[in-house]
């Protein structure tokens, strides 16, 4: 048995904790020959992204900011609007339906419909059809010339579809047919170039305008984008068994050109996104002076009677926004007027009933008691 | 949505509540009904298309915009909402514990608050689809005489889309760091240069997309003109509605903010101590609340002893 006295244990105690206040001490100041228990502080490192106190503006919206904003919105868009209404007021437009003209009969009932229909799809028919337009204004060169569908969806998915992309590029993927079902193949299983619905609709009414005795000639060069020509369709790859079986849909194709010189097949299957279109037909590279009068000899291929649709020829000039387009001037203008319009709201509603910015009575808890 | 939470002592209960609880409620309000919108301002498009092209089914977008759309162009700012926005900073918190109240009040996220994003989206879609339609109608686009095909005009109304969505977001925002700057303007960005990318790909041929921004739309004037108007349409009713908002009927923060703005709180230091000390309420639960309101009954009922005992003397004075 040990006795241990109690003064023994009071200065082994005193030891103990100056041992431990004095390893607590090495440990703080970072004495790295201390070996004893470590008190590493615990705290993440410290850095503004972790904390969420990365420098930051923080915009607030006073009146002087939203009136400003309001004001110069106004001040650039009316000027934008005005350009954009002048430029389009400076636009000549020709616009005249033909289909319902340019075939023997009118009329609804079905009797009409079917010679309509006969007409139309008869090889042999005389389609020629002579039009006499009067030039409202002095047109200046280009004057661009389109042919205007209505009614006719391009933009129907299954329409769309119908088409191999790969096939028009190179000759080597000629039987690449599979997406264009059902105008993919002749009955001998033979595949059609260029194939697809789009091509197989093309386009085909022609269209020779003259002034009193001179024809003028209609330049159909680059009215097709320049990637079409240049990459998207091949300028090795020629048109076979085009149209050669029932029903036929549209126009024939040249087979002895490429594909990347058929323009008018370029321009047809850049398809619309509306079923009412107009497509670049071509250029007129000669002035039209006031009240000239023009004809125009038609040839009324294309079958539009089957359905509901219209044709129509137009020609017109272009500005730097294009063709007739009143709706983004007058947009553009109202717009403007609507901002300088709530610009001033703001500042009348401000000078009568101003809220002094920062004023702590409109706390919630001040303001609660101020009504109790 | 995390409710799981583990501090290490207990004093950081008080942050954890008061900041972190108030920036977490407000931030994820937000994130959701700025979600929406944008998601409606994007889908409807796609349906009033298909009552102009007979019901088919056929998008006007191409399918890559619509696979980045939510990947890519318009999900990082967002992100960057839900993950740092503050409406005040930290010190603010602690010292108006009131503004919390903002939560448990549902200020932020009632339905009168979700029908008006969703009304917003409504707004913005049938703007953006049909100010692009009616611009894009049938004549020319260009001086060249050409006209728009369904690429051109999808391409310009998804221009139109993610530029709206993007400065729709950043009217929301009050706290702009570097992060938000960057992936605000940097998806807007990033939009136009994958339009560059993928023009060039032959993949794109496939599409009628191929060199769509390098040479069909880019050099025509209404491209940019129909994007900055139908931005600013898109944006002109919330802009007008926060302003009004905020200038007449305005919250809590929005006072808080102004007061830091001008630095009234550096000025007026006894205004700021007096507005801090009245934001802060005695709790109401607890021992230590029981305790205190039982002190307040006792003392009650010792006033009324007393000025019982009073008045018969005063009686017994004036007889």
């Amino acid at each position: 048995m040990v006795t241990i006295r109690a003064d023994e244990i009071s200065n082994i105690i005193r030891e103990r904790i100056e041992q431990y206040n004095r390893e607590v001490k090495i440990v703080n100041t970072g004495d790295e020959a201390s070996q004893t228990i470590s008190k590493k502080s615990k705290k993440p490192q410290y850095s503004r992204f972790t904390q969420q106190e990365l420098p930051a503006c923080k915009p607030i919206l006073t009146p002087g900011l939203v009136i400003t904003t309001l004001i110069s919105i106004g001040i650039i868009f009316v000027p934008i609007g005005l350009g954009s209404l002048s430029a389009s007021e400076h636009v000549v437009e020709i616009v005249d339906r033909y289909d319902d003209a340019c075939i023997p009969s009118n009329g609804d009932d079905e009797a009409a419909k079917r010679e309509r229909l006969s007409f139309i799809q008869n090889a042999k028919t005389n389609k020629t059809c002579i039009r006499n337009l009067v030039v409202p204004k002095k047109m200046k060169h280009p004057i661009h010339v389109y042919y205007q569908l209505d009614n006719f969806y391009q933009n129907h998915r299954r329409y769309v579809k119908s088409r191999s992309d790969r096939q028009y590029r190179s000759p080597g993927s000629e039987g690449d047919t599979k997406t264009c079902a059902p105008e993919s193949e002749v009955d001998d299983h033979r595949p059609i170039v260029p194939c697809g619905l789009i091509a197989w609709s093309l386009f085909n009414d022609t269209y020779g305008i003259s002034t009193k005795d001179n024809p003028i000639p209609i330049n159909k060069k680059d009215i097709a984008w320049q990637s079409d020509k240049n990459s998207k369709f091949g300028s090795n790859v020629y048109p076979k068994n085009f149209q050669k079986q029932d029903p036929v849909g549209g126009g024939k194709l040249n087979e002895s050109l490429p594909l990347s010189e058929q323009e008018d097949l370029l321009v047809w299957m850049r398809t619309a996104a509306l079923p009412n279109f107009r497509k670049l037909y071509g250029r007129i590279e000669t002035d039209l002076e006031a009240d000239e009068k023009i004809t125009v000899v038609i040839q009324n291929n294309y079958n539009t009677y089957s359905f509901d649709s219209k044709k129509q020829l137009v020609l017109s000039t272009t500005t730097w926004i294009g063709g007739k387009n009143d709706f983004l001037g007058k947009a553009y203008i109202s717009v403007g007027g609507t901002c300088l319009f709530l610009a001033i709201a703001f500042i009348l509603t401000y000078v009568i009933k101003p809220r002094p910015l920062g004023d702590p009575a409109y706390l919630s808890w001040n303001l609660n008691s101020a009504t109790r | 949505m995390a409710s799981d939470f583990a501090i290490a002592q207990f004093r950081f209960l008080e942050r954890l509540l008061v900041v972190h609880g108030h920036w977490c409620y407000k931030r994820i309000a937000q994130m959701i009904c700025y979600f929406f919108y944008k998601n409606i301002a994007f889908g409807l498009t796609i349906f009033y298309f298909e009552a102009f092209a007979a019901f088919s089914g056929q998008s006007v977008y191409v399918d890559w915009y619509m696979l980045l759309f939510n990947v890519v162009l318009t999900s990082l700012p967002v992100i960057s909402l839900g993950v740092f926005e503050q409406d005040v900073d930290s010190e603010v918190c602690l010292q108006f514990p009131a503004l919390y109240q903002q939560g448990p009040k549902n200020l932020f996220f009632d339905w009168s608050r979700i029908i008006g994003w969703m009304v917003n989206g409504l707004y913005t879609s049938l703007i953006i689809f049909f100010l692009n339609i009616i611009i894009f109608y049938d004549q020319a686009f260009r001086s060249g005489g050409q006209t728009a095909d369904m690429t051109a005009v999808g391409t310009a109304m998804f221009t139109c889309i993610i530029w709206a969505v993007n400065c729709q977001i950043a009217l929301t925002m009050s706290h702009f760091t570097w992060i938000q700057h960057l992936f605000v303007w940097g998806s807007v960005t990033t939009w136009y240069v994958f339009l560059v990318f993928y023009g060039e790909l032959s993949s794109a041929l496939d599409e009628n997309a191929f060199k769509i921004l390098t040479e069909v739309l880019a050099p025509a004037p209404i491209y940019w003109i129909t994007t900055l108007l139908v931005t600013i349409v898109c944006n002109l009713p919330y802009l007008a509605h926060i302003s009004f908002q905020r200038s007449f009927n305005p919250m809590d923060h929005h006072v808080i903010q102004e007061i830091k703005y001008y630095k009234r709180d550096i000025e007026d230091r006894h205004m700021w101590k007096r507005e801090r000390s009245k934001a802060r309420q005695e709790t109401k639960i607890g021992f230590t609340a029981r305790v205190d309101a039982k002190i307040r009954l006792l003392k009650g009922r010792l006033q009324k002893k007393y000025s019982l005992m009073s008045a018969p003397s005063v009686i017994s004075q004036q007889t």
